[in-house]
């Protein structure tokens, strides 16, 4: 939510002030600075809180320059303080002296716009306390890391495919070993078969001519 | 707040819980050896402070720490080692396993090599130099006090300085309470800081024991692929051998037509005389 209301003042008078909703707070911001303001010495430097149905309200006095703002019940601290030190320095360097004798709401046209800007600053911005930007780099970081997290585990998962089809390969490649041995075996017994029939057949040609030659079936005449 | 949205979308936790389902003595062992790696890490880098002028009594002591350190855990990962050769030989359990147990040894003995190297390192450092020992700084003397001498006051003013100092306390009060409102703040959002760290820390332990089992998945494929190789190889060099055949075949196919021609052409001349 962050910073709703914003202004500064001088003991009882409010030179300028800004809210980002329509609410009463510029009416509670009177009466704290009536409370503050009563009892005790003009001159005290101070850091308060006050809290107002689910707001609160912190008050900054330095100087005898009085800076509130209005934030939601959850915001802490930190970054309002933060804010009202931003907005004093600002304040005490744009007007310097004439704070001792302006008016009331003499500043305001200029400085609320100022007062917008610094609010939607430290309600925004994560630089604007340095805690809150390092819990933002360490929520991405995590973040990041769990994406690989997740890249990680599906890369495992086509790894485990990977694997398996290598095992396939593997189981191909030693079946086709085993069928190219054994169709090697094959031809290498069909040339055998080859190879006698040949054999066979030059003996018989080889006898039909012995056969002519020594007028006979026995081979009669070529014995004597 | 987009923050816990996108931690909403994805519950982590839960596949945290079914990642610890699955430890089995090899995902322990290679924890164990994630973990030695780390410490062995640190103790080199205190190794190599030694003989700097960083070289206290403080340091010596973490040394002597992070020895110990390691050796409780090299004694614990040894164990789990033996648990799952154990289960090993046991067992039925596929190749795999047992390659990827092999390669857990082998990382093993690397580490409590490196673990070796840096303690002699250590060992010639430690005798070699002396440590930088501080001069200590003499707590000084406080100021006395002044006493305070309040007879020469009247009534009044001692009423007022008493209010006056009553106040002071209220203002004393009023920025301890705000100065501890800060601190509480500020506190709490660096535990914040600390929790997001530890659990990045566990992240990066869990993404170190996947990537290790995803380098046991690797050496499988590799493995399997070189024995693909080796098979295609010997296959190729069977049918190299079976097309020497098969132009032998060829050949001695033709020659027998050659013959079988001329027999028929005999027959036809003696039929035809």
């Amino acid at each position: 939510m962050g910073i709703l209301y914003g202004m500064v003042a001088r003991g009882q008078v409010v030179l300028a002030e800004f809210s980002a909703t329509q609410s009463n707070a510029s009416v509670v911001a009177k009466q704290i600075l009536s409370k503050i303001n009563q009892g005790s010495d003009n001159n005290n430097d101070s850091n308060v809180s006050f809290s107002h149905d689910r707001y609160v309200f912190h008050v900054k006095r330095t100087d005898g320059l009085t800076v509130l703002c209005m934030a939601d019940d959850a915001f802490g601290r930190i970054a309002p303080f933060a804010f009202l030190e931003d907005i004093h320095k600002k304040f005490v360097k744009t007007y310097a002296r004439a704070i001792l004798s302006a008016p009331a709401y003499a500043m305001n046209d200029e400085f609320s716009r100022v007062l917008n800007q610094q609010m939607e600053y430290y309600s925004n911005d994560p630089n604007a306390d340095r805690l809150n930007r390092l819990k933002g780099e360490m929520t991405q970081v995590r973040t990041v890391m769990i994406d690989n997290i997740d890249k990680v585990l599906e890369r495992g998962g086509r790894l485990e495919l990977l694997v398996e089809k290598t095992s396939a390969m593997n189981s191909n490649s030693i079946r086709f070993k085993r069928q190219s041995r054994r169709y090697k075996n094959n031809l290498w017994w069909s040339n055998v078969r080859l190879t006698v029939a040949l054999v066979i057949i030059f003996v018989i040609v080889v006898y039909i001519i012995l056969a002519f030659i020594c007028h006979g079936p026995l081979l009669s005449s070529c014995w004597r | 707040m987009s923050f816990q949205d996108i931690e909403a979308g994805r519950p982590f936790g839960s596949r945290r819980g079914l990642m610890n389902g699955k430890q089995d003595p090899t995902q322990a062992v290679a924890a164990g050896i994630f973990q030695i790696n780390t410490a062995v890490s640190t103790f080199q880098r205190l190794v190599n402070t030694l003989g700097t002028p960083k070289d206290t009594l403080d340091l010596r002591e973490k040394l002597h720490k992070t020895r110990l350190h390691i050796g409780q855990l090299v004694k614990d990962t040894s164990a789990k080692l033996k648990q799952a050769s154990d289960i090993d030989h046991h067992a039925e359990v596929n190749a795999s396993k047992k390659i990827a147990d092999a390669k857990l040894a082998k990382d093993f003995q690397a580490v409590l090599k490196e673990f070796q190297k840096a303690q002699r390192l250590a060992a010639e450092r430690e005798t070699a130099y002396t440590p930088f020992v501080p001069q200590a700084v003499l707590p000084s003397s406080y100021t006395a006090s002044e006493v305070d001498v309040g007879s020469d006051k009247s009534p009044e003013q001692r009423a007022l300085l008493v209010e006056s100092r009553r106040q002071e306390v209220l203002f004393l009060d009023n920025e301890i309470a705000f100065n501890e409102a800060i601190i509480e703040e500020r506190e709490q959002g660096i535990q914040e800081i600390q929790q997001q760290i530890g659990e990045v820390n566990e992240i990066f332990k869990d993404l170190a024991v996947l990537v290790h089992e995803q380098g046991a998945m690797i050496d499988d494929i590799g493995s399997n692929i070189e024995n693909s190789h080796a098979a295609t190889a010997q296959a190729k060099s069977q049918l190299s051998k079976a097309s020497k055949t098969q132009r032998s075949n060829s050949s001695l196919t033709c020659l027998l037509l050659v013959i079988f021609g001329i027999v028929l052409l005999i027959v036809i001349i003696v039929l035809a005389a």
